[in-house]
Parts: structure tokens; C-alpha cells; sequence
């Protein structure tokens, strides 16, 4: 079957475009952890909130797509610094507390979500409805967009973190964040900005999933189990790690998938985690320690 | 409804009762047990909004009159996270602590298996949904328990019928999710497929996943000319019919269970044309208007799942069921008039017909009239009405 | 690029924090006996089946936290426990529905199944530390719920198995079987007590707080380690054979990831330096569910805003709770006098 170009290049559209979202949500978890040492149980949440807040500027307010998806990072992010303050900032370098703290933030929301919002699955209208063909390969025109936009928010990360001062503090805090404290670098600020880029980035990842499939309260459970995989496959903490374990776990569910069908591909992935575990634990571009 | 609301509705009405002397208003506690939490919420819903319609269509009018009392209906719902151990615990506390003698639901086989287990020791009657065969053909021989959904033991063969006269189909695909439900319907839905002349291939997915396309791509690769969304869930439903027009496929989708007919159009939008399904219920009856329109003025303009109307059905039938056997105390006598109730049109399905006997040993399965519709223009258009044998 | 964190793996911050004293140790032991007490004696008085049956709930919780804490004294956070539940629970219904082999037999078979999926697993498993043995085993955990889905003849896959008989007609009650699991509890916890306060214990300790210092001075580290594990497990599949004789129905999603991180949610909200911790978490994570069952929307969103109310203003735990009493206490005392 791989000699099929056709069957190929259906492979690689679809391996790329599920990627492309796990990275997104896959930075700003490991982000979180990275900087403030927090496993942010509640990151499919951000997700889902930038889902449904495209549904409304998009479908309900109609505003024109790029406006709505430049939006929704902002729309989310920015009041979530008020559970900043409230939750997260309780838990910053304390593993443990947060993974239990954080889950039960996350059960608060989603069934805070589900009172709201019912239980059935919105669907957010297509922004482009047609498909490409080039060579006898079909890609739905959407799963592009959804390429090209993570690519940018991929960009404006690196920028950030390589080429800017803030960029600078904040790897500077992963490091070692009292050191970083006495070198004049205000923490608490530092935390903050990291806190709206990585909520940021999980909501517009949460809008790009959601107008690929559908909207509903329950749809972080599935983006954060993924973030989780790929963050361990690409090692904890690592941004290009995540990069490519996203890449890789995307490939491999849609190769194996197509090539074996489903089972394999749910064993094969786990599997391949396992072993790097066992052999390779700070992942592929993590640091051994 | 909150706990507090409906104790102080019951209040309210309690109070009202008791200031006319000749009328005496007794509370009866009906149990009900679903997925309000996980993965099946939505039906957990379902069961709680159509009982809900039916408790408050009787309450309304006066209350169930039962011999020579009538009884104002209060609805006693938990949680049972569908899973197997969530549905004992919800039994337990329903039948124990709150002493209900019916009790309404679960859905989804692991729940209703532990359920019944707590249920018909204690003489509860059990009315529930639920996949598995063993719910109707087991050790207890069903005898405190009905089911009021059709499997597709029930459907499939008729509908098999119509799709292999109306739809020339060769090789259909499938796919399941790796559960209880995918692996209860799957191996009866290839049989049937066979014995109809028409190959099958079959694929399982883990739960939770929304991406179907590489699945989808390797049904196409294996050369299939239909594609069958069975009972997958509405939402995963929607995006198989969305996903699989999305990557190219320009053959005949249609849904041998389900049924998710509304979601499926709200998910897919213009790639749900011409999408063929089994339906539970016409929406657009005369009958059923009432009831639409009821469920939109509580509970909002979203979209109703299907089981809703459903439970509505089994909850009314229970009431009818208690009203003839004049008793709120002797289940046997209600469970008899269950079974006696052939005929009775709780208003949404047609009269009431029992079968099972040759499935399962047991006439404890509802028929019910079924529907083969055809999305056309974005809305479901009946194409046949089917009966189960 | 540079990865935004180097950490060591073995730093104090990821690791619980360190065990007390002798004094603590009979405090302990006066905490587990009244706990005991209570156990004991409530459902009796309440003398309602559901109470029993919430009891006999909070005995399986106990067994599976408590065993869990063994695990997790070592320094290590285990998110499969559940599924080792799983394995003695079908372990212990095959062994006797199909091999007609008695209670006890199924018992057995699901204590040894457990415990040497334990020892074959550990030595390779547990040489990972810190954040790494939390995601081997959360996917471990998530392999062996797909292989009890899947593998049907044993199983019974995704449906489960039903009809699973009583360990002896007199236990179908649940009075009776309430005895049969508080004993089972009461041992489990006296075990891992004297686990934990004999020379092993020690070992234990020595190993959280510094594995390298530990081997350096003689402590066999990864044999501990394992022999913790496989203990820990032993008393899993021991609680899964309860289990499955208890509620005569088991299917998958009851051993899932879910389930074994509520087990670590009661290590962690009750407190994960002594033994009475997972058992107030045992008692919370039970209890409060049920308590909020009337608020039929809104149950899971309180109880979610209680861990993080719990968590974020008692990080060791509901166990400390005792210390930051006393040191109110001490404080108010300082300003009268």
C-alpha cells in the first residue's frame, strides 16, 4: 500500500495536520512544567475554552475566521490570570500538590462547562470548505490552514523564548529559578507571562481542534492525554522535543493506523513511549540528568 | 433539577395538597440511574431529561392516582460514571438508602449488569437501555428487569432487508471503538452482513480518539463501496461521516444504529447529504411535536439526544404499569402489568408490543416501529417504516 | 535550541518529603487503632446495607491506598496500581469459574498473580525515578486495560465477567462480607505498619531521602525497591480478589487510569509521610462523593474545588492537619501568655 502515492500522501497530510495541534498543546504543558514545575492537569480545559470561544466569535458572532482565531489565545489567556492567582500560583514548585490541585481545577471546569454548555458537540462551520488535489493527493483545504497557522504560533514561540529578554528570563527561570531571582529577574512576572503564552497556545490549539472535529465540554480529556505522551516522548521540559514528539506521534497513529488499523497503532505507540522510557528516559531531545 | 428545587417543589405541592382535607398526596420516590459524569453524559442526560418530562407531565396534572391515593412523583437520579462499579454504587444507595422500589435506566451494559444485580434480588423493577444480550437472557431469566431500546438484534434484520433491496452494496466497512459496546455489536453486524451476501471489513479504535481518517483511508484502500457508522457515539459519528466525504468518499455512508441523526447533520454539516440511518423517532409526527417543543422549553434549544424521548416512553409506561396494578408496594403485580401493557400509546412510539421470546427466552424487549431516513437538504426524510419481527 | 529545564531527577523537590520520629511512629499506631475503632463500629451502628456497603467501599480504598504508600515511600509515584487491582480480580474470578478452585484458591491465585507480574516488571521499571516512573507507569497502566479489553477468552473483553459467586453463600450478604474486608484491611494495614517501622523501613527511608548516599553506606536500594513493589502489588491483587467476590461483576474501566490515580490522590491529599495519611484519603475519597451525591449537577465541581482548597492550603496533606493545629494552638498560646 505505501507505494500508493495517493495513499501516501493522504498519510502525510493527515500525519502532519493531527501533529501540528499536539504540538501546540504539548508547548504549553511543557512550558508550565518547564518554568513553575507544575503538571497542569487542567491544560485540555484552555483548550476547550479556546474551542468554544471560537465557536461563538466565528459561528455566533461571525466575526471574519483570521480575526476569530487571532482573538481566541487572547480571549482565553487573559482572564485566565485570574485562576492564575486564585489556583495555580498555590502550587508553583510543588509537583505533587499541583497534579492533584490542578486535577480537581479541572474537573471544576469541565462540569462547570458541562452546566453551561449541555453535553451534545457543537459543530463550528467550515471556514474553508473546499479540498486541494495536487498529484492524485486530496487534502481538505482546512487541515492546511490548520498546518500553516500552528507553523506560526510555532515561529512566534521560538522568537520569544530565543530572541526576546522575556524569552531569555524564562529559560533562565527553568534553570534554576532562585538564581534567576537574584539576577534581578522578577518571578512573578516571569511566571505570569509564561502562564499566558502556555494558556494561549492551548487555546488556539483547542480552536483548531475544535473546527476540525467538534466542540463540547468534554473535548480536553483526549488533547491533554496526547500533550502528556507526547511531552514524555519528547522529554520533559524540551520545547523542540515536544516539537518532535508531536510530529512523530502524529505519523505514527496515522501510518500505523492506515497501514494496520487501530489496535496496532494504540499498542505500537505505547509501546515505542515504553521502550524510550526504559532506554532513553529524558526522551529524544531531553537533557540526561 | 437541583435536590433543593424539587424539595422545594415537593413542598409547595405537598403543602398545597394538605390544605384539601379529601385528598390525600403521598410522595413516590422513583429511582433513575445514569452517566452524569465520562463519557456518557450525554445519555446520562437523556435519561434524566426524559423521566424528568414525564414526572413533571404527571405531577401537573394532579399527581398518579394509584388505587385510591395519588402520589406526587419525585425523582431521585445518581451518577453511575458508567462504569460497572459506579452503577453498584448508585444501585445500592437507590434501593437501600432511598428504598425505591422502580428504577429508570441505566444506559450502557457495564452499568445495567451491576445494577440488575442489586436490583433483582431486592424484586426492584429495572427498566433499562443497555447492549448486551446477557441483560435480557441471564441466571435471574430477567424477571425484574425490561429493556426498552432496540439492539440491533432487533433492527438489523429488517433494516438488512431494506438496505440489500434498496442499496447495492458489495463490501462495506466498519468501525467500532475497542469497548463494550464495539465489541457486543460488531460480531452480529458481520453476520448479518454475510448472510445478506455482503463482505465486511472491520476496524477497531481506541475511545476518545477523534481522527478517523487513517482508519477510514484503509477502509477505502481495502476497496469497500459503503460505509457503515453503526453504534458509534453522535459525536464520533458526526466526524467519521465529515471526515470520510472530507478525504474523498463518494459512496454510500449510512448508520446501521445509532441513532444520531441530528448531531450527525449538526457535526457534518453539507457532508452529511445524503446519509441514510436507522431513527428511533419522527421528529416531524404530529405526536412528537408536543414533546419537542416541552424539552426546548426546559432545557434550551440544544440538541435532544435520542434516547430522551426514550426514557420518556419507559418512564410513562412505568406510571401506567403502577396504575393498573393499583400497588406502589408489590412489584411483582406492577412487573406483571408491564408485561400485560401490549397496546398502551404512551403518546410518542405507538402502542406497546413485547418480543424476545425467541432471543432471549423472555418477552421483556420492547418493539418498537422504526424508521429508515435519508438526509436531504440537511433534514432526516423517512424513507421507510420498518417493524422489528 | 536549549530545552527550557535541566532538573535533577533525584531532587528533593519531586521526592515526598521525610518520615519523623519514634514518637511519631506510636502516635501512628494510635491513629491507625482508633481509625480501626471507627471502621469497626459505625456500620453497625448506622445498621443500614448501603452503610456496609460504603464501609466494605472505604476497606478496598484502604487496602489499595495503603499499599500504594508502600510504593510510594520508596520515592516512587505509581499511576498503575488500579490495574495490579485488575490483575488479581481476574486472576481470582478465572481461577474460580473456570478452574472451579475455592475461595481461598481464588484469593491466592489473584495475590500471586499480582505479585509476580510485579516481580517480573520491577527490576526493569523501577530503576526510573522521579517524573519518569509516573509516565512508565501511567502507560503501563493504560497497556494492561487495553489487554483486558482485548484479550476476550479471558476477560470476557470489554463486557467483563459476570456471575462471579460469593466467596461462600453466607458472605453474598453484605453484613457478613463487611467483616471479611474489614479483616482483610486490618491486616493489610498491620503488615505494611510493620513493614514500615522494622529495619526495612529504615532502608525505605534512607532510600527517599538520598538513593546515592542510601547505596553508598550499604543499602541494598533497587533490591528494597522491588521487594516494596512486589509486597505492594501482592496486596493489590489481593484487594481485586475481594473485589470481584464483592460486587460479582468486574470489567475494565473499574482498573483503569482513573481509578489508580484516585488511589495516589489519597496518598497525596491525606499525606504521604505516614500510614494514617492514605487511610484519611481512603476515608475522603469514599465519603465525600457520596455526601455530595444530592447536588446532582454541581457534585463534581465542589468536590473538584475541595482538592484544590485541600492541596493548595494543606500541601502535606490532611495528616499534617494535626501539625497546623498545634502550631496554632502554640501560636495563640505564645500571644496570651
Amino acid at each position: 500500500m505505501l507505494s500508493n502515492p495517493v495513499v501516501l500522501g493522504q498519510i502525510v497530510v493527515n500525519g502532519l495536520s493531527l501533529s501540528s495541534i499536539y504540538i501546540l498543546v504539548a508547548l504549553g504543558f511543557t512550558l508550565l512544567f518547564g518554568i513553575m514545575r507544575v503538571v497542569n492537569f487542567a491544560h485540555g480545559e484552555f483548550a476547550m475554552l479556546g474551542g468554544f470561544s471560537l465557536y461563538y466569535l466565528y459561528a455566533v458572532f461571525k466575526l471574519p475566521w483570521l480575526l476569530a482565531i487571532a482573538l481566541v489565545p487572547f480571549l482565553v489567556a487573559l482572564p485566565a490570570l485570574l485562576l492564575e492567582w486564585l489556583v495555580f500560583r498555590w502550587f508553583y514548585q510543588k509537583m505533587f500538590q499541583s497534579m492533584i490541585g490542578l486535577l480537581g481545577l479541572n474537573m471544576a471546569m469541565i462540569y462547570t462547562g458541562l452546566i453551561v454548555w449541555d453535553a451534545f458537540e457543537r459543530n463550528i462551520p467550515a471556514a474553508f470548505d473546499g479540498i486541494v488535489r495536487f498529484g492524485g493527493v486530496i487534502a481538505p483545504i482546512d487541515r492546511l490552514v490548520t498546518i500553516g497557522i500552528s507553523l506560526l504560533a510555532l515561529a512566534g514561540f521560538y522568537f520569544l523564548m530565543v530572541h526576546t529578554r522575556w524569552g531569555l528570563a524564562m529559560r533562565a527561570a527553568a534553570q534554576d529559578v532562585d538564581i534567576a531571582a537574584t539576577q534581578g529577574i522578577d518571578t512573578r512576572r516571569i511566571y505570569k507571562l509564561a502562564f499566558v503564552v502556555a494558556i494561549g497556545l492551548a487555546a488556539l490549539a483547542g480552536a483548531l481542534y475544535g473546527q476540525i472535529y467538534a466542540v463540547s465540554p468534554f473535548m480536553g480529556e483526549r488533547p491533554l492525554f496526547v500533550a502528556f505522551v507526547v511531552v514524555i516522548l519528547g522529554g520533559m521540559g524540551s520545547v523542540s522535543g515536544a516539537a518532535l514528539g508531536g510530529v512523530l506521534l502524529g505519523f505514527t497513529e496515522s501510518l500505523l493506523g492506515t497501514l494496520y488499523g487501530g489496535s496496532v497503532a494504540a499498542y505500537a505507540s505505547f509501546g515505542v513511549v515504553v521502550l524510550l522510557l526504559i532506554f532513553r528516559p529524558w526522551g529524544l531531545l531531553g537533557k540526561p540528568e | 433539577m437541583t435536590s433543593f428545587k424539587m424539595k422545594a417543589t415537593l413542598a409547595a405541592l405537598l403543602l398545597a395538597g394538605s390544605m384539601v382535607p379529601a385528598v390525600s398526596a403521598e410522595t413516590l420516590k422513583i429511582g433513575a440511574i445514569g452517566s452524569l459524569s465520562g463519557g456518557g453524559t450525554a445519555w446520562g442526560l437523556a435519561i434524566k431529561r426524559g423521566a424528568e418530562l414525564a414526572v413533571d407531565e404527571v405531577n401537573k396534572a394532579g399527581g398518579l392516582k394509584v388505587g385510591d391515593k395519588t402520589y406526587n412523583i419525585e425523582l431521585v437520579m445518581y451518577d453511575d460514571q458508567y462504569t460497572g462499579q459506579g452503577g453498584k454504587t448508585a444501585a445500592e444507595r437507590v434501593v437501600f438508602q432511598d428504598k425505591v422500589k422502580f428504577v429508570v435506566g441505566p444506559i450502557g451494559s457495564n452499568p445495567v449488569l451491576s445494577t440488575m444485580e442489586v436490583t433483582t434480588p431486592q424484586k426492584v423493577l429495572l427498566m433499562s437501555n443497555g447492549y448486551t444480550p446477557k441483560i435480557l437472557q441471564n441466571d435471574h431469566k430477567a424477571s425484574y428487569n425490561f429493556r426498552f431500546t432496540l439492539t440491533n438484534i432487533e433492527f438489523a434484520p429488517s433494516m438488512m432487508k431494506w438496505v440489500k433491496d434498496n442499496l447495492k452494496l458489495k463490501k462495506v466497512g466498519i468501525l467500532v471503538p475497542n469497548d463494550a459496546i464495539g465489541q457486543s455489536v460488531a460480531p452480529p453486524l458481520v453476520k448479518l452482513y454475510k448472510e445478506s451476501g455482503i463482505e465486511t471489513v472491520v476496524d477497531y479504535y481506541e475511545r476518545g480518539s477523534k481522527e478517523f481518517s487513517p482508519l477510514i483511508t484503509r477502509l477505502m484502500a481495502a476497496g469497500i463501496d459503503g460505509f457503515d457508522i453503526n453504534f458509534n457515539a453522535p459525536g464520533e459519528a458526526g466526524l467519521m461521516v465529515k471526515q470520510a466525504r472530507q478525504i474523498g468518499f463518494d459512496k454510500t455512508i449510512l448508520q446501521m444504529g445509532g441513532p444520531s441523526v441530528p448531531e450527525i447533520i449538526e457535526v457534518a454539516g453539507k457532508q452529511a447529504e445524503g446519509f441514510i440511518s436507522y431513527e428511533m423517532v419522527d421528529f416531524d409526527a404530529p405526536a412528537v411535536v408536543p414533546f419537542v417543543k416541552a424539552y426546548a422549553a426546559k432545557y434550551g434549544a440544544g440538541i435532544m439526544n435520542s434516547q430522551t424521548p426514550a426514557f420518556y416512553n419507559t418512564t410513562k409506561i412505568l406510571f401506567e404499569a403502577i396504575r393498573r396494578a393499583g400497588t406502589v408496594e408489590d412489584t411483582t403485580k406492577v412487573r406483571d402489568a408491564v408485561e400485560g401493557i401490549a397496546g398502551y400509546d404512551a403518546g410518542i412510539y405507538g402502542p406497546v408490543r413485547w418480543t424476545g421470546m425467541a432471543n432471549y427466552g423472555v418477552n421483556h424487549q420492547l418493539a418498537l416501529p422504526f424508521y429508515v431516513v435519508e438526509v436531504k437538504n440537511g433534514k432526516p426524510v423517512n424513507r421507510a417504516t420498518l417493524q422489528v419481527d | 535550541m536549549a530545552s527550557i529545564a535541566g532538573t535533577d531527577m533525584t531532587s528533593n523537590a519531586e521526592a515526598p518529603p521525610v518520615v519523623g520520629s519514634a514518637r511519631g511512629s506510636r502516635g501512628t499506631l494510635i491513629a491507625l487503632s482508633a481509625v480501626a475503632l471507627i471502621l469497626a463500629v459505625v456500620p453497625y451502628v448506622i445498621d443500614e446495607r448501603f452503610g456496609y456497603h460504603i464501609a466494605i467501599m472505604v476497606c478496598f480504598a484502604a487496602i489499595g491506598a495503603s499499599s500504594l504508600h508502600l510504593i510510594i515511600r520508596t520515592g516512587h509515584v505509581s499511576l498503575c496500581h488500579s490495574a495490579f487491582v485488575g490483575v488479581g480480580a481476574y486472576a481470582s474470578a478465572n481461577a474460580v469459574m473456570k478452574l472451579n478452585l475455592p475461595f481461598v484458591g481464588g484469593l491466592l491465585a489473584g495475590t500471586l498473580a499480582s505479585a509476580s507480574l510485579a516481580l517480573v516488571i520491577g527490576p526493569i521499571i523501577l530503576r526510573l525515578t522521579g517524573k519518569y516512573f509516573v509516565l512508565i507507569t501511567f502507560l503501563l497502566g493504560e497497556i494492561l486495560r487495553m489487554v483486558f479489553v482485548d484479550w476476550i477468552a479471558v476477560t470476557g473483553g470489554a463486557n467483563g465477567m459476570t456471575g462471579i459467586p460469593a466467596p461462600a453463600p453466607a458472605f453474598a450478604d453484605p453484613k457478613a462480607f463487611y467483616i471479611l474486608a474489614l479483616a482483610a484491611a486490618i491486616f493489610c494495614i498491620a503488615v505494611c505498619a510493620r513493614i514500615l517501622s522494622s529495619e526495612i523501613g529504615r532502608f525505605v527511608n534512607a532510600i527517599r531521602e538520598s538513593e546515592q548516599l542510601a547505596e553508598c553506606v550499604g543499602v541494598p536500594v533497587i533490591r528494597t525497591k522491588i521487594m516494596m513493589f512486589v509486597i505492594a502489588c501482592a496486596f493489590a491483587g489481593f484487594a481485586g480478589s475481594l473485589l470481584a467476590h464483592y460486587g460479582r461483576y468486574i470489567s475494565p474501566p473499574n482498573f483503569g487510569p482513573i481509578e489508580s490515580l484516585n488511589l495516589v490522590i489519597m496518598n497525596v491529599i491525606g499525606g504521604m509521610n505516614t500510614l494514617i495519611g492514605p487511610l484519611i484519603g481512603a476515608f475522603f475519597l469514599v465519603l465525600v462523593p457520596e455526601l455530595l451525591r444530592g447536588y446532582v449537577q454541581l457534585q463534581h465541581v465542589i468536590f473538584g474545588i475541595m482538592l484544590i482548597v485541600v492541596m493548595a492550603f494543606m500541601p502535606g496533606g490532611m495528616a499534617g492537619l494535626g501539625d497546623i493545629l498545634a502550631s496554632l494552638t502554640r501560636r495563640f498560646g505564645k500571644r496570651a501568655s
